[in-house]
């Protein structure tokens, strides 16, 4: 019997939120397997191993928000950043990679080191997935593009390859904190929303149709022309350069951006 | 002045006139101050500023840059609105821009404004509209967003002074790096005109530390520095004159950014070149590489060119051709070199340099970790060893460093430049040599 459990891994499924991956953290943690007899996983795969035990860890506030304070206490603000923005990126063994870098940290003496081990593989995968979320984050934060609807809300939406909404919208509730807007993530059907001088909220299970009832204001076509006027004047000819705007600007952000809606169409 | 076009211009043509009349400008940038919202008004600033979108150039669009007018009563010889050239002209109100600010902003499709203007009527006159603009701006819509504004020269010091409390970033544009340059091209233009607001506004920053340090809640004066910029190519300057320059405004006027903007022929004039290979853009690119040299990297003009070599070699960038004529300071051990020492390998940039220093405090480096901190390897394993040990053995000689590093093709952005062609050579290929 005894011989068969160190064989077994058992492999704790978690929800692919930062809440989520916190409470299999925690839950991991507590099983007393030994680390090395549990994996942690974000969602549900296909093909499933030998000698594992699956297990569903449903999302506890709770539990996760116990891990938090752990690693904010103990491992520092940058290795929570870390988490917090690595969590948002699509990878398999992310949630994994986290586990052991908070397992490896707390075991530092000083365990704010923990951000800079960047020799270490585990640390190293969350370090990258952080900088990813970042920039598509960062980048975001630039290419959303909000409409003015009838009512006076600002709406915007976006099809991001991460989930960076609860990334953005501290940044969107600081900039403009006296209109109402919204972001609405298409891929995860969530939404963004900020009603004036409040707090903004992460509305789950949001559906598109609801939203495509509203209508613009009567000024927004205005503006709208107003920008592609400025968009395309501001370019010089003799140094066009197309693979460079490519570049910086791929296509997989413009699907939103009003100034390209144009050339989408011919 | 008076020829104005009859009919009433709507906001539409004007935008499009003026944005295009401001395009020329390099700055777009909108990093260098963090402000977070009051809670009372629209917008804020982060430190490294954001793209909001990219022109047809492949330029960041950050800021709505426009000519508060383009009525100019200048005639500078390289300036699409010198006062000769018959082009469609508009001026602003401060309303309408505005108007065109927030709402933008709103929309999120600009970080802030740039405003820039031709002379109309007078520096002065120019300067108090540009002035009130910024005024309504940020006291009556309370906006807190990001602010570039032109000083106009030969205005008023105190306008500049008012309007530097408004403003996030001032900037001159010395145009031409030298007197000689600015006096052919731009003879209503003078060096030292140019150069008065520079140093009162650089000046007013060093004040603003010492009030800031003792009250903290004192009004900002050009919280993000000043900038400026020169025109590539346009006069006969050699690169090394033109860093010197460069080195010169970082050192003596604390700026943040020198811009380097290629020539483009956009009048028809005799004192200007013509350049049949378009713009100088690689030129251009060599010189913000060198830029960034001396800002980050510890280097100073005179290491890089002199009076004998006083250009870039155009085939590698400032940094290799540096390092490969003194190779006698390589190899570099990554595991023991300080900061300083890394950022002076090719391949190596001050991420990647401070991330190796940090990490190796931790645990061993080895070539795989070096890749994945940012290293490009292709261009330092010639001139490090990580743990005593170097990738590949490979020979520290000038000539087999350059002929593997141009087989490897450096990863220029798109459009700055062509890699070298190479062809068969022939007996006849001497340009000496004519049949």
């Amino acid at each position: 019997m005894s011989s068969c459990h160190c064989l077994m891994i058992r492999v704790f499924q978690c929800e692919d939120t930062l809440t989520g991956i916190l409470t299999g953290v925690y839950d991991a943690w507590d099983s007393r397997l030994g680390h090395e007899h549990v994996r942690l996983e974000t969602g549900a795969y296909e093909d499933m191993e030998l000698f594992c035990e699956y297990v569903q860890v449903p999302p506890d506030l709770d539990k996760a928000g116990k891990v938090l304070r752990t690693i904010r206490t103990r491992l520092g603000e940058e290795a929570y950043e870390m988490i917090a923005y690595a969590s948002a990126c699509p990878h398999t063994r992310k949630a994994d990679a986290i586990y052991r870098m908070i397992v490896l940290g707390l075991r530092l003496p000083d365990g704010r080191e923990i951000s800079r081990m960047l020799t270490q593989p585990d640390v190293q995968l969350v370090f990258e997935l952080r900088r990813k979320a970042w920039h598509i984050a960062h980048r975001y934060m630039g290419f959303v593009r909000f409409q003015e609807l009838g009512n006076g809300v600002l709406f915007s939406k976006i099809d991001a390859e991460v989930d960076v909404l609860a990334l953005i919208a501290p940044h969107f509730a600081d900039r403009l904190p006296l209109e109402n807007w919204m972001i609405y993530d298409r891929r995860r059907q969530k939404a963004a929303v900020h009603p004036a001088q409040k707090g903004w909220v992460i509305l789950e299970e949001v559906e598109e149709k609801v939203l495509s009832e509203f209508e613009n204001s009567e000024k927004e076509t205005y503006y709208d022309g107003l920008w592609k006027v400025f968009h395309r004047a501001v370019g010089i000819a003799s140094r066009s350069n197309e693979r460079l705007q490519m570049s910086f600007l791929p296509k997989k952000f413009r699907h939103f951006m009003n100034e390209f809606a144009d050339s989408r169409e011919s | 002045m008076n020829y104005h076009i009859e009919q009433q211009m709507n906001l539409s043509q004007k935008l499009e006139i003026l944005a295009d009349a401001a395009k020329y400008d390099v700055a777009c940038t909108s990093s260098g101050v963090d402000r977070k919202n009051s809670g009372k008004g629209i917008g804020n600033c982060i430190t490294p500023g954001i793209c909001h979108s990219f022109s047809a150039d492949g330029r960041c669009i950050s800021l709505l840059k426009i000519l508060f007018t383009n009525e100019c009563i200048f005639d500078c010889r390289y300036c699409i609105n010198r006062r000769s050239n018959d082009v469609p002209r508009a001026s602003f109100t401060p309303q309408e821009v505005c108007d065109l600010t927030i709402e933008f902003y709103r929309r999120n499709y600009i970080e802030g404004l740039f405003l820039s203007s031709g002379i109309l009527g007078s520096p002065d006159m120019t300067m108090d509209l540009l002035y009130q603009t910024l005024y309504k701006l940020r006291t009556e819509y309370h906006f807190q967003g990001y602010i570039h504004v032109k000083a106009i020269p030969g205005a008023d010091p105190e306008l500049i002074a008012r309007t530097g409390y408004l403003a996030d970033r001032m900037s001159v544009n010395l145009e031409l790096p030298t007197a000689e340059g600015l006096n052919a091209l731009a003879p209503q233009k003078k060096r030292p005109k140019l150069l008065a607001p520079i140093r009162q506004v650089r000046q007013m920053r060093m004040q603003n530390k010492n009030e800031l340090a003792l009250y903290r809640h004192a009004p900002k004066f050009v919280p993000a520095g000043q900038s400026t910029q020169m025109i590539i190519g346009a006069t006969g300057e050699s690169d090394w004159q033109i860093m010197k320059v460069a080195e010169h405004m970082y050192k003596k006027y604390e700026m943040k950014r020198v811009f380097y903007s290629a020539f483009l022929r956009v009048n028809d004039d005799s004192l200007l070149p013509v350049l049949p290979g378009g713009p100088p853009l690689l030129r251009e690119h060599r010189l913000y590489q060198a830029d960034w040299l001396l800002r980050y990297y510890g280097f100073g003009t005179d290491e890089l060119l002199s009076e004998e070599k006083p250009d870039f070699n155009l085939l590698l960038d400032p940094k290799c051709d540096w390092a490969l004529r003194h190779l006698e300071q390589f190899p570099i051990e990554v595991m023991r070199a300080d900061y300083h020492t890394l950022l002076r390998v090719p391949g190596i940039g001050y991420r990647a340099a401070s991330r190796i220093v940090k990490a190796r405090r931790l645990g061993t480096l080895d070539y795989a970790n070096l890749k994945k901190m940012g290293v490009v390897l292709k261009r330092a394993i010639f001139f490090i060893t990580c743990g005593g040990k170097q990738m590949y053995p490979v020979k520290l000689e000038e000539d087999y460093i350059l002929r593997n590093i141009l087989d490897g093709k450096e990863r220029l952005r798109p459009g700055a430049g062509e890699q070298p062609v190479y062809e068969q050579l022939s007996l006849f290929d001497d340009p000496r040599f004519s049949v």
